[in-house]
């Protein structure tokens, strides 16, 4: 075991301060010479045609310095891989909500009056809301011009599923003949709000030809050169600069308005910003993407899978572009890490009249690890197997091929489970009514590109330059942790230079998003520190007229054969310069590692009104070294909650294509009352990646909660919900319906 | 927001003055915390907005011989945490501590809850089982209204153009009186009740006396199931007697969907709770 000083000890957030005391600056607190507010107008139709807006009472009004409409921005698409969403409706809307036109005036009052005066008159189309609805025969076609799109194909037959990816392995056929049972189940899950406390927010000044742009991304490289395609500019004319993100939860990777904003900027020559309120937050953000998973399973008498269908549908909403690479993952998570030899995996993406689908921690992964294990867990229960053996029966070994697909190197899922099990004493006695159920999910660490530089300054200070817009995760704080590592410094020593994205030269970086932030900016971090090192090292030699290779560094201190000790920072004070090391690393390559997560809920139901009480859950992970305990424990038990509120409240409600859950009164987040006792586990490490052999912590705790809570429901109560959230009323109805059943 | 003129008058003479100057365009604001949510949502707009921050005599507790007297402008936490209301009615006491969060208690005042009129609010349901009245000024005259008569439909009260509410009074709750509510948050804490239900009932020889249910998100407004308490009423305590006189309250209730259930789950859970509430008031149950 290496000894570290700094990776591994609990250490406070490096920004916590200036975040609480409210000297860090957000988007929202910027404010340019001039600056006028954006206002949007919002489609109030699910799918229309536009057959007439009048902007002139608008643009009439005092203030009003810019309207612009789809015939302003016409051929101007937006999308991280497809580009099917036009910056503002292009004659057409395709979901209530969809941006419509926009103003910018000297004030938000004005503005809100401004779009009040807008009129806009429509003539309603055939809309469809539902994925099964969306590819029956004859259902209204969203986009008939998908493949003229920059970054899609033409489809062989016209649909909305503008995505159908399908996998498979083995005799799947014959497996099935040769099943003894074969288990049928639907599953479905709805729309999740990020529920960030900031809202999206866009500042964009256009001068000397350069768009300068404060928005909350957490990807600034990457929205950059999306942004090229969408406003027609070269990557030099675009800089985003940093500030502060008030929360991400995978929402902040897509700028909603930015487009907007440039162009109000331009047609106004003033700067514009933007800030959505959380109304528009609802109705027009990027949510979780509403799932529908159907499967066939086959299984012997023993309890061994032999084979699985999955068919795994996701409501895309009215277009992809948010979706970083046009679809998300989650049809193999409905597959998992169990070794079932025949499988076909089907991942459908269907376009559909609503809110367009963005990504939320671990896209995808809730979806379909909610379907698979609430699907095997009710499997079990039908062949009256204990489902924790049931599970440990089918879970893969070392070499073994899991079902998703995945080439996994030492898969500890067993382990992992075991763990859980064994802490949240799965085999006690319980109360009538209360019940334990379980779920396993994994993630691993996202690869990408990533930039830093370590400069060790003649007074003892080092600056840590990094791409990286923390979203709020605790990235600064790990990599402070690293270069106070490998220079032997106190974290406390390392300063900050947060570049825009001129700041790394012309070099791409990575963002955060994926679970990729730790594993490629420790890398990268490490990388520039022994440079700074190395670069350390030659100025002292020459300072102390010794060989390189003489030249020791102890912490604070220089040694050199029998030389008197020295601090090196004292050298360099003499020597009155600083010294710079830089790196930039490509991590994209596979590193056949994840890391699992195991979890058992404990839950009281009452059968007399279906309250469903959490009491309990224990989540066991297969982890690598932790850099930071505070930040790990802090992803772990925000995750455990975000998925509370997944299982049990969170909804984006809809009625007709609408949202109707557009405040925080409706759409209700778990609060700290709501929280039960939360017990964590963490598995020795044994593997992991990079120099501080690490796995990714920030999407795995948020995955299984939701089929532990339904799959506890079941052994408490014995009735399984198969969509989400699980509400009391649903509940209850079940226990109705068994109850008449049973009479 | 739009643009509306926020008067600060000295004397309630005067805060009542420019409620009949303005009529309809204008309204009385106290804590804000219903009203400014309104207003943002553009559900309502005053050209005038009569603060009552600066008129005295209006905010606090005091006991005389027909009861409590609270103050209109006094906030929903000074209720909760008052030693008078502590003492002499202990469940509005209880039922002020579950409204909302500790940052609205602090803002909210009694008078501002009840004017709101929001059937979902939690008071009214102790008021009308502790047969509260509120008193009513207008430049005219001063009349007093038994809180169950108070609301009239979503977000209406029997508030003539020109009233205001100025004084809450809480005859004593019986010191011998099983007092109970009972609010099913069956989401997250942070919410307003699917339904919930004020119960109160005292024990003579075996028998319910005095019963009084009231609850809250069941319908248009705050409603008192008499029904409920008249099979009650006199009646020997049994569980049997209590079960069948809680099947009672769907003739007293009539809630809507909404986001926190079906009506029709709210109406099975009316029953649920009804049930549960008397059974503690009456013992048979522990509280």
């Amino acid at each position: 075991m290496v000894d570290y000083h700094a990776i591994g000890t609990p250490t406070p957030r490096v920004d916590g301060v200036e975040k609480v005391t409210g000297r860090a600056l957000y988007a929202g607190d910027r404010r340019l010479p001039g600056m006028l507010t954006g206002r949007l107008l919002h489609s109030h139709r699910p799918h229309a045609r536009i057959v007439r807006i009048d902007t002139s009472a608008a643009r009439a009004l005092p203030g009003v310095h810019a309207v612009i409409t789809g015939d302003d921005v016409r051929g101007h698409l937006y999308g991280r891989r497809i580009k099917d969403m036009p910056v503002l409706a292009d004659g057409l809307v395709r979901y209530f909500g969809e941006r419509v036109a926009a103003v910018a005036a000297e004030d938000e009052e004005t503005a809100r009056r401004a779009v009040d005066l807008i009129e806009v008159e429509y003539e309603d189309l055939p809309a469809v809301f539902d994925v099964v609805d969306a590819i029956a025969p004859g259902a209204p076609l969203l986009h008939p011009a998908f493949g003229t799109y920059p970054g899609t194909q033409p489809l062989d037959v016209p649909s909305n599923a503008y995505d159908h990816t399908v996998t498979e392995r083995g005799d799947f056929d014959g497996a099935f003949a040769e099943a003894d049972f074969v288990f049928e189940r639907t599953f479905s899950t709805q729309r999740m709000h990020q529920a960030y406390l900031e809202p999206h927010t866009s500042l964009v000044s256009v001068t000397d030809g350069r768009a300068h742009i404060w928005t909350n991304t957490k990807a600034p490289h990457s929205i950059r050169e999306v942004l090229t395609v969408t406003l027609g500019l070269a990557p030099e004319q675009i800089v985003l600069h940093h500030s502060h993100i008030g929360g991400d939860f995978g929402g902040k990777g897509t700028p909603l308005d930015l487009p907007i904003a440039y162009f109000l900027a331009q047609a106004s020559g003033r700067p514009v910003r933007m800030v959505a309120d959380y109304v528009e937050e609802f109705m027009a953000g990027n949510p979780r993407h509403a799932t529908l998973t159907r499967f066939r399973t086959a299984v012997m008498r023993d309890g061994t899978i032999t084979a699985h269908h999955v068919e795994y549908f996701v409501n895309s909403g009215a277009y992809a572009a948010y979706k970083p690479g046009g679809r998300i993952g989650g049809a193999t998570r409905a597959a998992g890490p169990y070794r079932i030899p025949n499988t076909r995996i089907e991942s459908i993406h269907v376009y559909t009249n609503s809110v367009p689908g963005g990504h939320m921690r671990a896209p995808g992964g809730p979806q379909g690890v909610f379907a698979l294990e609430s699907h095997l867990d009710a499997i079990a229960r039908e062949l009256d197997i204990d489902p924790l053996e049931f599970r440990m029966h089918n879970l893969i070994a070392e070499g073994d091929e899991p079902a998703s697909g995945d080439q996994i190197t030492r898969p500890r899922v067993r382990e992992t489970l075991q763990a859980a099990a064994d802490a949240a004493g799965y085999r006690d006695a319980k109360a009538l009514h209360v019940g334990r159920g379980m779920a396993i999910g994994d993630h691993g660490a996202g690869g990408g590109v990533g930039n830093a530089e370590v400069t060790i300054h003649p007074d003892g200070a080092v600056t840590l330059g990094t791409a990286i817009f923390d979203q709020g995760s605790g990235t600064y704080t790990t990599l402070a942790q690293v270069v106070a590592e490998e220079l032997g410094v106190p974290v406390d020593r390392i300063r900050f230079e947060i570049w825009d994205t001129d700041g790394t030269g012309g070099e791409d970086d990575s963002g955060i998003g994926g679970s990729r932030a730790t594993r490629v900016n420790t890398v990268a971090a490490h990388a520039a520190a022994q440079d700074a090192r190395t670069a350390l090292t030659r100025v002292l030699a020459a300072q102390l007229g010794v060989a390189e290779a003489d030249v020791a560094l102890r912490g604070p201190d220089v040694l050199t054969p029998g030389g008197e000790p020295h601090t090196w920072a004292a050298i360099l004070a003499e020597v009155g310069r600083s010294v710079t090391g830089r790196s930039h690393v490509d991590e994209r390559g596979p590193t056949h590692m994840t890391g699992f997560a195991a979890q058992i809920a404990e839950v009281a139901v009452d059968p007399e009104t279906g309250q469903v009480t959490v009491l309990k859950i224990t989540s066991a992970h297969d982890v690598g070294r932790v850099l930071n305990p505070i930040g790990h424990q802090g992803q772990i038990n925000g995750g455990v909650i975000q998925g509370l509120g997944y299982a049990l409240m969170e909804e984006l409600t809809f009625a007709d294509g609408q949202v109707t859950s557009l405040s925080f009164g409706d759409y209700k987040i778990p609060t700290m009352r709501d929280v039960p006792q939360l017990t964590t586990v963490l598995l020795e490490p044994d593997n992991g990646i990079g120099p501080y052999q690490i796995k990714g912590i920030g999407e795995t705790p948020n995955t299984p909660v939701a089929a532990a809570i339904a799959n506890a429901i079941a052994d408490a109560v014995g009735i399984r919900i198969s969509d989400l959230p699980i509400t009391a009323e649903k509940v209850y109805r079940a226990l109705q319906n068994r109850g008449a059943a049973a009479q | 927001m739009t643009a509306t003129r926020f008067h600060t008058p000295a004397t309630l003479d005067e805060a009542l003055g420019l409620l009949d100057e303005h009529g309809d365009d204008a309204r009385l604001f106290a804590g804000g915390t219903a009203m400014v949510t309104l207003m943002k949502q553009s559900l309502l707009a005053a050209d005038h907005l009569v603060s009552l921050q600066r008129v005295p005599g209006l905010e606090g507790v005091r006991l005389e011989a027909d009861g409590l007297h609270i103050g209109a402008l006094t906030r929903h936490r000074d209720v909760e945490t008052s030693d008078l209301v502590r003492v002499y009615a202990p469940l509005l006491a209880h039922v002020y501590s579950r409204v909302a969060t500790v940052r609205i208690r602090n803002a909210a005042t009694v008078g501002g809850g009840l004017a709101h009129a929001d059937p979902a609010q939690d008071p009214p349901a102790a008021l009308i089982a502790l047969d509260a009245r509120v008193r009513i000024a207008s430049r005219r005259s001063v009349r007093e209204l038994p809180v169950e008569e108070l609301f009239v439909d979503y977000y209406e009260t029997a508030l003539a153009p020109g009233e205001a509410i100025t004084e809450l009074i809480v005859p004593r709750q019986p010191a011998d009186a099983g007092a109970v509510y009972l609010k099913f948050l069956p989401r997250t804490e942070d919410d307003y009740a699917t339904v919930a239900v004020a119960a109160l009932a005292r024990i003579v020889d075996g028998r319910a006396h005095g019963v009084r249910v009231a609850l809250i998100a069941a319908g248009p407004t705050p409603v008192r199931a008499t029904v409920v308490e008249r099979a009650l009423e006199g009646a020997p305590i049994t569980a049997e007697a209590v079960r069948r006189a809680a099947e009672a309250v769907v003739d007293a209730v009539d809630p809507l969907d909404d986001f926190r259930g079906s009506a029709g789950y709210k109406r099975d859970m009316a029953v649920v709770f009804t049930r549960r509430a008397l059974e503690r008031a009456l013992g048979l149950s522990p509280a």
